[in-house]
């Protein structure tokens, strides 16, 4: 087993102080079968106005990270050290007072399933106006018409109407752009969207990642989208990093990760995707395996019982030591530099057509 | 009278509700030696003959309770609702108990200065005339008596009493007084199949009415009992014009000292006092209270913990019916407070383990079941001696004729069976290891009695098989004459304390018919013709000897049935309750005597 | 709405004829006749034959049972006299008109339900919202043991144990005793208040138990999460998100309940030798009295399918799925 002290380095230097920096976050929840060590030294900035995109399995701990930064996992059961500094206030440890402030004001968030994520008892315009009403204090009036204004933004037709409207009465696309609605209702500087497309048809995916791109452009905000698709987050992230087992394996731009990614994961994840461009008969590559349990990680690098690389690592420090993540662009990999290029160009690069 | 419909409505209803806390036949009473003197004295004064009163015994008022006062209401804890109140359909005790309160007849019984009962004449002037061998029976009228609305009581208003029992909606009461009229079976309902209110009328060689004032029974035979089946709450008076059939049964009119206030069925009723009842003219009754306000859905273990705790309302209540509950018996009698408050008396009832005789043919079999029954054990699943007595014979201590210490079978001194001697007979009569089928009612409490009652008859050489029987339809099933049954337990009582009430109806062989209740299905002939003779006897002193030489033949010759026990009652009453005293005629507390302490 | 409530009224009408004719029939499968009940001493074959028709068992039952439907209806006229719609005939045991018999058992049955279900459901679900809030905390706990000893507890042993502490022994109260509301108030009150303590006792606990596990149910639905991303405060995820959504099954067990207690609360009847409809149903049962049978059983199917109606309106009124579907 791997000892909590070695930790991934740093991100890459930016000058300027991250909007969002989270350093060395651990996050376990106790359960009836043991503690489950869902992020596990996770660090990474974001700036203002940028797209960060997540990338992983489910029980990567990419959800868990951003439940986290806005504080709203379960207290009794779950163990949070590290750093989240947003905007250069610490949240770990922040009252519940505090966090409710920043909470669909500051930061905001989207999830995945906009049918159970919106209270089937409310009209649509009462849950969008609620955090504009909480954060601004004003009337429930002038709540409903900024709830309308929203809707009109994110492309509701005859919103006027449809403010009165109950989630079930929306269709699918419409409910997530409620959804948006409600999280950028306030204007906040930090939207994390999880996997905010997943549940819908392709062609309103496309919808939807085009009214965020423009939305963040209105409104400047820094977006972590999380997801386990790097088809979505190719036109939708400045940055990726890519998730396994609670931790970050590799990080780089979108142009970096997917035209030259350097982590046998990451070879997995590109080579199980389909792509429109690719010729009909090259076959789907899926990873072998199943991911990592959480309870009980393996030892050294995470991924090293599903990596068809081990052999190329000198003794057995792919299962005993743990890989580190290197500041900037790089990937928590043995492998040599030389090793992941010739790897990549020779057998990686033609799967993906 | 079947004690059937009461003991089967509580059996269920104990099973129903009360699930483990049910009835089991406490056996507190079974070693308590205070089975003493008591009982004795009110066993000698009750088997002599109640002599028939003449004018004078038969005048009001009352001879005052001592101590007694007017004034006050009198809360009264009941479990069942009295579900008939018309006269006419009265035949269980609960009804009519509460038809003493309200409602007259021609003839009641009253105690005498002495301590002793009389039959008087109630609203006749003494306890009747007799002429003709025995078959009319003339009464007149008093002066003075009157209905609720105040009008007078007339012969017309007898007439119109008697004859509405022949109308068809009549099903509940005796008819005792119309076979005796017009023919026995239901044969009597085809002298006037619509009762009197089609215009249509007994003739007077049947029923004649010569004045107002004079009422005359023609009798087909001799009727020496005419005067006690006349003085039940059956034969009690309705007016004609207010007579309104079936729905006078829920709002009867009144003679007696109270009057029905307001009556909601299953829940309560209110009495109070008939302004036009008038004491002179009442040998019995008294009117010390206001009235009684009476309220339904009381279980034994309910109104003898309210009786008991004797707080609030409760001083100035009692339970006109409800036993004290078996399972609170040692309770209160151990009580310094409590055990002051109760009187004991005996219930007109004997238990009896039938012997088909159809089946059972061979008399010794009989016998060594006899001998072989655990009475004692059969008793103390019962409420033990609080509950009741082992029995000799097979008449009740109530009864006329009743002989203590009559015991052929040598129950009293064996009260737990003589297996031994059973199986000597047995033997004699070369059935060893005989099959015999014992049926059983399915209530807790006879459950129970069936375990004991196959061990002793087990140790006694039968092999016992036993048949559970539905307990709401026990009497109906055991009534059948092919029944299926060897040995089954059934109860009887008196309607009044004399053995022709009790003789014919169950030993009767020409009497043999589904539904009747001659259980054990004898029929001797020595039997048979004494029933026709002694029911022509009109000295009832005389009659009441030769029921009791008939009774000897019965049960030493024939032997139908295993005597069990005789059924005993204890009941509880508040402290300001006054007067509170067991009429072995009503078989309970008296209400009539019952006055509100200061 | 309308035309919801007219299906339901339709519905109801089918099921009550269904279990109109299945009690009926299972009346006279059963081996025991309830002219005996009205036959004396001398009950021969030929007295029960008067009495069969008398009380029209002398017909055969599908022909009673008919008769028996269209006096429901279109009302009867019996021998006691004429019996307007809707006539459940008169009673085999007191002649007494059962419709009047049930209605003036009604009261004493409402006066129970009504002040025990008040009792159960202010302390039942307050109990177990201060549970599902304090989640996990020794008040918590004390709630779910102490809900889950009282659960067990069967009125029959708790009704006579309270009555001995508070009135027998004690003499600190009167015996439960029914006063009617109109008569007098506060007699009404305090006549019922062991009764309602002691039936509530019961209920409490099972609506402690049952708010708390939905409420931690509903706090763990992803909309209420969302509300609190939203910023909203814990009392208002709590009320307006995790309450809201718990009030469906909440409301269908109290619905149930209801409408059970409503056809009569048997034991508590038993227990406190109150007169209401639960000890007419045993009565009648002890008495083969079939229209009190009949009676009391379509009451009580009413009642329930009564509050099932009341129930499902209640759902439309919470859930805006079901409302505008």
């Amino acid at each position: 087993m791997t000892t909590l002290t070695q930790t991934e380095g740093t991100p890459a230097p930016t000058g300027a102080d991250p909007f969002l920096s989270v350093r060395d976050l651990y996050v376990r929840f106790s359960t009836e079968d043991g503690i489950v060590k869902a992020v596990d030294g996770l660090s990474f900035d974001l700036e203002r106005g940028k797209t960060l995109g997540i990338v992983g399995e489910s029980g990567s701990g990419k959800s868990v990270t951003n439940l986290s930064v806005l504080g709203l996992h379960n207290p009794q059961s779950t163990e949070i050290r590290g750093e989240i500094v947003l905007d250069g206030q610490e949240l770990t440890g922040a009252p519940e007072k505090t966090l409710e402030g920043l909470r669909g004001n500051k930061m905001a968030m989207i999830f995945q399933d906009p049918l159970t994520a919106l209270s089937p008892y409310y009209t649509v315009g009462r849950q969008i106006a609620e955090p504009f009403i909480k954060h601004t204090g004003v009337s429930r009036r002038e709540g409903r018409l900024r709830a309308i204004e929203m809707l009109t933004k994110v492309g509701i037709p005859q919103p006027k109407l449809r403010v009165d409207d109950y989630p079930h009465q929306f269709s699918g696309g419409m409910r997530q752009r409620a959804m948006i609605a409600m999280a950028l209702i306030c204007n906040p500087s930090l939207l994390i969207a999880d996997e905010p497309t997943t549940a819908l048809d392709v062609t309103v995916q496309a919808q939807i990642l085009d009214l965020l791109k423009d939305l963040q452009q209105e409104f400047g905000s820094a977006i972590i989208f999380i997801t386990h698709d790097l088809g979505v987050i190719a036109n939708m992230a400045d940055d990726i990093l890519v998730m396994y087992g609670g931790r970050a394996i590799e990080r780089g731009s979108v142009k970096e990760i997917l035209t030259t990614p350097q982590h046998p994961y990451t070879w997995g994840l590109l080579s199980s995707m389909p792509r429109l461009s690719s010729d009909i008969d090259v076959p789907l590559h899926p990873i072998p395996g199943t991911p990592p349990s959480l309870l009980n990680p393996p030892s050294g690098c995470p991924f090293h019982p599903r990596c068809a690389f081990t052999d190329k690592v000198d003794g057995n420090r792919c299962s005993g030591e743990r890989p580190a993540l290197p500041a900037g662009r790089s990937a928590a990999c043995h492998l040599t530099a030389e090793q992941k290029q010739s790897i990549f160009i020779e057998s990686i690069q033609p799967r993906l057509g | 009278m079947n004690i059937a419909k009461k003991r089967r409505a509580r059996a269920i209803v104990v099973a129903l509700a009360a699930g483990s806390l049910a009835l089991t036949g406490c056996s507190s009473g079974s070693k308590n030696t205070s089975e003493g003197s008591n009982t004795d004295a009110d066993a000698a004064k009750q088997q002599a003959v109640i002599p028939l009163g003449d004018a004078a015994a038969s005048q009001g008022p009352a001879v005052e309770v001592p101590g007694a006062k007017p004034g006050g209401t009198i809360r009264v804890y009941q479990r069942d609702n009295f579900d008939h109140l018309d006269p006419a359909q009265i035949y269980v005790s609960d009804e009519g108990l509460l038809a003493t309160l309200y409602t007259r007849q021609l003839t009641t019984y009253k105690t005498d200065k002495n301590g002793k009962k009389v039959l008087v004449g109630d609203l006749a002037t003494d306890s009747g005339t007799v002429s003709d061998g025995g078959k009319t029976w003339k009464f007149t009228l008093k002066d003075g008596i009157k209905f609720e609305d105040g009008k007078p009581i007339t012969s017309a208003d007898i007439r119109h009493s008697i004859e509405r029992m022949y109308a068809k909606f009549i099903t509940d009461g005796p008819t005792y007084v119309q076979q005796w009229l017009s023919g026995g079976g239901t044969e009597y309902r085809k002298a006037l199949p619509d009762g009197p209110y089609k215009g249509k009328h007994l003739p007077d060689s049947t029923l004649e009415t010569p004045d107002d004032k004079t009422v005359v029974f023609h009798f087909k035979d001799p009727q020496p009992d005419a005067p006690f089946a006349l003085a039940m709450a059956a034969y009690g008076v309705v007016q004609k014009s207010k007579d309104t059939k079936e729905k006078y049964d829920a709002a009867p009119q009144a003679t007696g000292p109270y009057k029905i206030e307001s009556f909601k069925p299953g829940k309560s009723m209110k009495l109070v006092k008939n302004e036009n009842w008038d004491a002179k003219t009442d040998p019995f009754r008294h009117q010390y209270v206001d009235g009684f306000d009476i309220t339904f859905n009381h279980q034994a273990s309910d109104s003898t913990k309210r009786l008991m705790a004797d707080h609030g309302e409760a001083k100035t209540a009692l339970s006109f019916t409800n036993a004290v509950d078996p399972l609170q018996t040692r309770e209160v009698l151990q009580d310094a407070d409590a055990s002051k408050r109760v009187v004991k008396g005996y219930q007109p009832y004997v238990w009896q383990m039938n012997m088909n005789m159809d089946r059972i043919k061979d008399k010794k079999i009989r016998d060594a079941i006899t001998y072989a029954m655990p009475n004692k054990q059969i008793l103390g699943l019962n409420g033990g001696s609080y509950g009741g007595e082992v029995a000799g014979g097979l008449m009740a201590p109530t009864l006329a004729g009743y002989e203590k210490g009559y015991d052929p079978y040598g129950k009293l001194k064996k009260p737990n069976g003589d297996p031994e001697k059973a199986k000597k007979l047995l033997k004699e009569a070369g059935k060893t290891n005989m099959k015999i089928v014992y049926a059983y009612a399915n209530t807790e409490a006879n459950q129970k009695v069936s375990v004991v009652v196959e061990d002793a008859l087990t140790k006694a050489g039968f092999d016992v098989q036993k048949k559970e029987v539905d307990s709401a339809s026990w009497y109906a099933q055991m009534g059948k004459v092919k029944n299926g049954f060897d040995l089954y337990m059934t109860g009887w009582g008196q309607d009044w304390p004399s053995a022709s009430t009790v003789i014919p109806p169950s030993y009767d062989g020409t009497q043999i018919a589904d539904g009747a209740s001659n259980y054990s299905h004898i029929n001797d002939e020595h039997v048979n013709s004494e029933i026709k003779r002694i029911s022509r006897i009109t000295d009832i002193k005389e009659s009441t000897k030769e029921w009791q030489k008939l009774h000897h033949y019965i049960v030493e010759k024939v032997n139908p049935a295993a005597p069990v026990y005789y059924t005993k009652q204890l009941q509880i009453y508040g402290s300001k309750i006054g007067g509170a005293e067991y009429s072995d005629t009503i078989n309970y507390i008296d209400p009539t005597r019952l006055y509100v302490k200061k | 709405m309308l035309q919801f409530f007219l299906r339901r009224t339709l519905g109801a009408a089918v099921i009550l004829i269904l279990i109109s004719a299945f009690t009926f029939f299972l009346f006279f499968s059963i081996p025991q006749d309830p002219a005996l009940l009205a036959c004396g001493k001398n009950c021969t074959p030929d007295s029960l034959k008067i009495i069969h028709e008398n009380l029209g068992l002398d017909k055969p039952v599908p022909v009673q049972y008919l008769e028996f439907m269209r006096g429901i209806v279109m009302g009867r006229d019996f021998a006691v006299g004429p019996c307007p719609a809707p006539c459940f005939g008169y009673s085999f045991a007191n002649n007494q008109p059962i419709f009047d018999t049930i209605l003036d058992r009604f009261p004493t049955t409402v006066s129970l339900t009504v002040g025990g279900a008040a009792v159960f459901l202010t302390l039942g679900l307050g109990a177990g919202m201060l549970a599902a809030w304090k989640r996990g905390s020794l008040i918590d706990k004390s709630f779910s043991s102490a809900s889950l000893v009282l659960s067990s507890m069967q009125i029959y042993f708790l009704g006579p144990v309270v009555l001995g502490a508070l009135v027998y022994s004690t003499n600190l109260m009167d015996s439960p005793k029914y006063t009617a509301f109109t008569e007098n108030p506060a007699a009404w009150f305090v006549g019922l208040l062991i009764p309602w303590m002691v039936m509530a006792t019961i209920f409490t606990a099972n609506y402690t138990r049952m708010s708390r596990s939905t409420l931690i149910e509903q706090l763990q639905e992803e909309h209420v999460r969302t509300a609190k991303a939203k910023g909203m405060s814990g009392k208002t995820v709590f009320f307006r998100y995790a309450w809201r959504g718990s009030l469906i099954p909440i409301v269908t067990i109290f619905g149930m309940d209801l409408g059970s207690l409503f056809g009569g609360a048997m034991i508590t009847e038993q227990t406190f030798s109150l007169a209401g409809i639960g000890r007419l149903a045993v009565d009648s049962v002890i008495k083969t009295d079939l229209p009190m049978i009949m009676g009391v059983m379509l009451f009580t199917a009413t009642m329930i399918l009564f509050f099932n109606v009341i129930v499902d309106a209640a759902y439309a009124f919470i859930d805006p799925r079901v409302r505008l579907s």
